[in-house]
């Protein structure tokens, strides 16, 4: 605690000895992770130059020719999913993308969950829902959620331009033959990873709008 | 593509450390007396989602599984009115822009809440919420805070630290007189004031409120006519003054 937030905190005194050598500890470590996190985004955005490039190229490509986003992860990366989502439908400048995130629909979500599995809850709607124009971008922290790679095969077999960002050491997302490009953050905390993950989408966010600039100009 | 840069200094880190730690520890002190910790977003709804997610289902095996719900919700006040119950914690993640989280962390004293908002780009007043953790944009560092992992760090870290709390068990017990959140205090006399939130008036100056304590019948022939949903200052039985 610092002298300038003491005063707010008064029942923090009466505890006094014990909870200020916590409340120092909780700080030291909240700092640290700070600094882990920022040391790992900058790191994994500088290896992912020339893989963000390549992939930002192959979106823009299919929007161009009319093709929609659909991005999809499971709990966390869901969420992770509809900030992508986000971006691209509502920019913080540049032009709106179409882009949806597969995780918002409650309804089709237990429908698909309930009665085929929720190994399907992706594939499925891929498959009522894209033509061969479309992207499938996937979260995962592992790399290897059984509904993302059912979805990747699917997406891939229907022609869709597929995209993973993964942790760890990428896992089955990496390996995959479905996944046309992989973006992956190598760490080993997956409160880390969804950190720079977050990063990522933003770097490809920018890169897609760079290269659609790019077009409009040529044309 | 952003700036690499690694020796930039982290602007902020102190005293976003120092404002996690203490959110941490209230609200782990909350969550040992039962509180149940709800989560809004009114304009970037699934960052409330990913809060709720993070504590009801821990992505570390071991850890507790804790009660947190995310209200998806352009007003989320009117859903947190019947739900939130005394003891319970707010937690808003929001610019200080947000129409429909200042009215929560407006209320939550009334409520009996504790109120905790994070967030990115411009801070709202000080003292506009009992805990307030902030991620800024500074010029030279990475991409924008909202995008770049940085406001989801804040609660990533909240998670992380409540849990090292729970680690020390003698440190979650308070009594309670103590850990009631700084009362506002009447104008004209110095003296106490609390916040209650209207819940019905009889139109000639009788009115039920809701306060920290409980539901209060008080006088508001002081103050303009109120309406159910308002705002008032309460001392010794009388609304005082109307609170914006």
């Amino acid at each position: 605690m610092t002298e300038t937030t003491g005063f707010l905190y008064p029942f923090i005194e009466a505890d006094e000895r014990d909870a200020t050598a916590l409340l120092r500890d909780l700080s030291e470590s909240a700092q640290a992770k700070v600094a882990v996190s920022a040391a790992l985004r900058r790191k994994t955005l500088a290896r992912s130059v020339v893989p963000i490039e390549q992939a930002a190229s192959d979106i823009a490509d299919r929007f161009q020719q009319g093709g929609r986003l659909f991005v999809f992860g499971n709990g966390g990366s869901s969420t992770d999913a509809a900030s992508l989502a986000a971006l691209f439908i509502r920019p913080p400048w540049g032009r709106p993308l179409p882009a949806r995130n597969l995780a918002d629909d409650s309804a089709v979500l237990t429908a698909l969950g309930n009665d085929v599995g929720f190994d399907l809850v992706f594939s499925r709607q891929l498959i009522a829902q894209s033509d061969p124009r479309d992207i499938a971008v996937a979260l995962s922290t592992s790399g290897n959620s059984r509904n993302l790679l059912q979805a990747f095969t699917d997406a891939s077999g229907r022609g869709m331009l597929t995209i993973g960002i993964a942790g760890y050491s990428g896992g089955e997302m990496a390996k995959s033959v479905h996944v046309r490009h992989c973006l992956v953050v190598e760490a080993d905390s997956v409160h880390r990873i969804q950190e720079t993950q977050a990063a990522l989408g933003f770097a490809l966010w920018q890169a897609v709008q760079a290269c659609l600039t790019t077009v409009e100009n040529r044309q | 593509m952003a700036s690499i840069a690694d020796d930039l200094p982290l602007v902020d880190s102190v005293e976003m450390g120092d404002a996690v730690a203490l959110a941490s520890l209230a609200l782990a002190r909350r969550f040992a007396k039962g509180a149940t910790l709800w989560c809004i977003a009114p304009e970037w709804p699934e960052h409330a989602r990913h809060v709720a997610v993070e504590f009801v289902h821990p992505v570390l095996v071991g850890k507790r599984a804790l009660p947190a719900v995310s209200i998806d919700a352009a007003e989320p006040v009117v859903a947190l009115r019947s739900l939130v119950r005394s003891g319970d914690v707010v937690l808003a993640v929001s610019d200080a822009k947000s129409v429909g989280t200042a009215a929560v962390m407006r209320r939550a004293e009334a409520w009996g809440a504790m109120s905790i908002w994070m967030g990115t780009g411009r801070r709202p007043a000080p003292r506009s919420a009992d805990h307030m953790v902030w991620a800024d944009d500074s010029p030279g560092t990475d991409g924008p805070a909202l995008h770049d992992g940085r406001l989801v760090l804040l609660y990533h870290v909240l998670w992380e630290l409540t849990h090292v709390c729970f680690e020390h068990p003698g440190l979650l017990v308070t009594d309670d007189a103590a850990d009631r959140s700084d009362a506002d205090v009447c104008i004209t006399c110095s003296d106490e004031g609390r916040l209650g939130e209207v819940i019905v008036t009889d139109g000639r100056g009788t009115t039920r409120v809701r306060t920290a304590q409980g539901i209060e019948t008080i006088d508001t022939t002081l103050v303009s006519p109120v309406s159910p949903g308002d705002l008032v200052l309460i001392h010794a039985g009388a609304a005082i003054a109307e609170v914006p």
